[in-house]
């Protein structure tokens, strides 16, 4: 849970990335260090194998003045994919404001993409969190390789649901809608502790954005 | 509409006195209180070399491992960790169920003391923050509209 600190004038947000195992986690995050103005970031952390594979969790702490007179900081994670690393996950997601699912469009990870999904649920669930509850948007990652589902059928799969979840057809090694994901979750967050009821509709006023334009940001479904 | 919880100035000035009071008797350079899930609450003493938030993260991530080494052998939890360098060192205790001390401390002062002293700090702030837990300070916020970071 977030904390609001008034004599340092700070707000902490965390924000994790979940998925399955390869499926482009810690490239979102590498793609966000790499773009943002590093007056607005910290150092990325990764803890990782020598073979690159996430072994406890990346670490990427952003800071941004969304409310008027503080600070306030994003903490983004991401969590080991494999599926024998479930209690890191329990772990990464403890005190969990808001989270970006990151799933493989590739046709031989749709079991894997659902299997993951549900493995979210259920550690949200011990946490005593409904996944319907917490701020989370989908990312369909990997739509420029040649072998992927189509994002009707995406959706079938994952966002088949009566109050459907933003979700955004995302090449996270490019950047393509890295960041609108982003903004995406940041505004739900932000909303969902704001005055406001409703969360405005039409493009997400961007709360973090990259220092140059990426390349075809477009995005592809909406509530 | 949800709230979120507050620390007022009051409440971290409370804090603060016990945490600059642990330093002073400690002689620990410096001092963070974090909760598990790695989010700051308090600090106090030198941060200029270090960058709080990674240690914060990186601190709770520790803890939270050590935690399934400790029911391995029978524990709830290890109490307290202690990271040995050769001239900086970390100390980290448990407060309560959702709160970790971090201490770091460097040749001017020895693992005995801190341990000493952190003892008797934790179990204050344990009190203080059982105090916050109960009062009713939330506020809810309007973020602002316009954009954050600006294209470089």
């Amino acid at each position: 849970m977030s904390i609001i600190n008034y004599a340092s004038r700070e707000i902490q947000f965390k924000i994790v990335y979940y998925g399955p195992a390869l499926c482009g986690k810690t490239t979102n995050l590498q793609y966000i260090h790499q773009r943002i103005n590093p007056q607005n970031r910290g150092d990325l952390i990764s803890l990782a194998t020598a073979s690159d594979r996430t072994l406890f969790f990346d670490f990427l702490p952003l800071n941004a003045v969304v409310i008027k007179g503080f600070v306030t900081k994003f903490q983004l994670y991401t969590v080991p994919g494999q599926v024998i690393y479930n209690a890191t996950r329990q772990l990464v997601l403890r005190s969990v404001d808001g989270v970006i699912f990151v799933a493989d469009s590739q046709w031989e990870k749709m079991e894997e993409n659902v299997e993951s999904f549900k493995n979210l649920g259920d550690n949200l669930a011990q946490q005593n969190i409904s996944i319907d509850d917490v701020p989370l948007v989908l990312e369909y990652n990997k739509r420029d390789l040649p072998n992927i589902a189509p994002i009707n059928y995406m959706e079938y799969v994952l966002n088949n649901r009566k109050k459907r979840l933003q979700s955004f057809e995302v090449i996270s090694s490019t950047g393509q809608n890295v960041f609108a994901a982003l903004n995406a979750v940041s505004q739900i967050l932000l909303h969902k502790f704001s005055k406001q009821k409703d969360i405005p509709q039409g493009p997400p006023l961007p709360v973090a954005i990259p220092v140059e334009p990426p390349v075809a940001q477009t995005q592809s479904t909406s509530v | 509409m949800n709230a979120i919880p507050v620390l007022t100035i009051q409440d971290v000035a409370t804090l603060d006195a016990v945490l600059e009071d642990f330093l002073k008797k400690s002689e620990a350079e410096l001092t963070v209180v974090i909760d598990r899930g790695g989010n700051v609450i308090s600090q106090s003493g030198d941060m200029s070399a270090m960058d709080v938030t990674v240690i914060a993260a990186l601190a709770a991530g520790s803890f939270a491992a050590t935690r399934e080494l400790a029911r391995r052998i029978g524990e709830l939890e290890f109490n307290a960790l202690y990271h040995q360098g050769n001239g900086s060192h970390m100390f980290m205790n448990s407060v309560d169920d959702d709160t970790i001390m971090i201490t770091v401390f460097g040749t001017c002062t020895n693992v005995g003391l801190v341990r000493f002293y952190s003892a008797s700090a934790a179990q204050r702030i344990a009190t203080i923050l059982t105090t916050l837990r109960r009062s009713t300070h939330t506020v809810a916020f309007q973020p602002s509209a316009a954009p954050v970071f600006a294209d470089r």
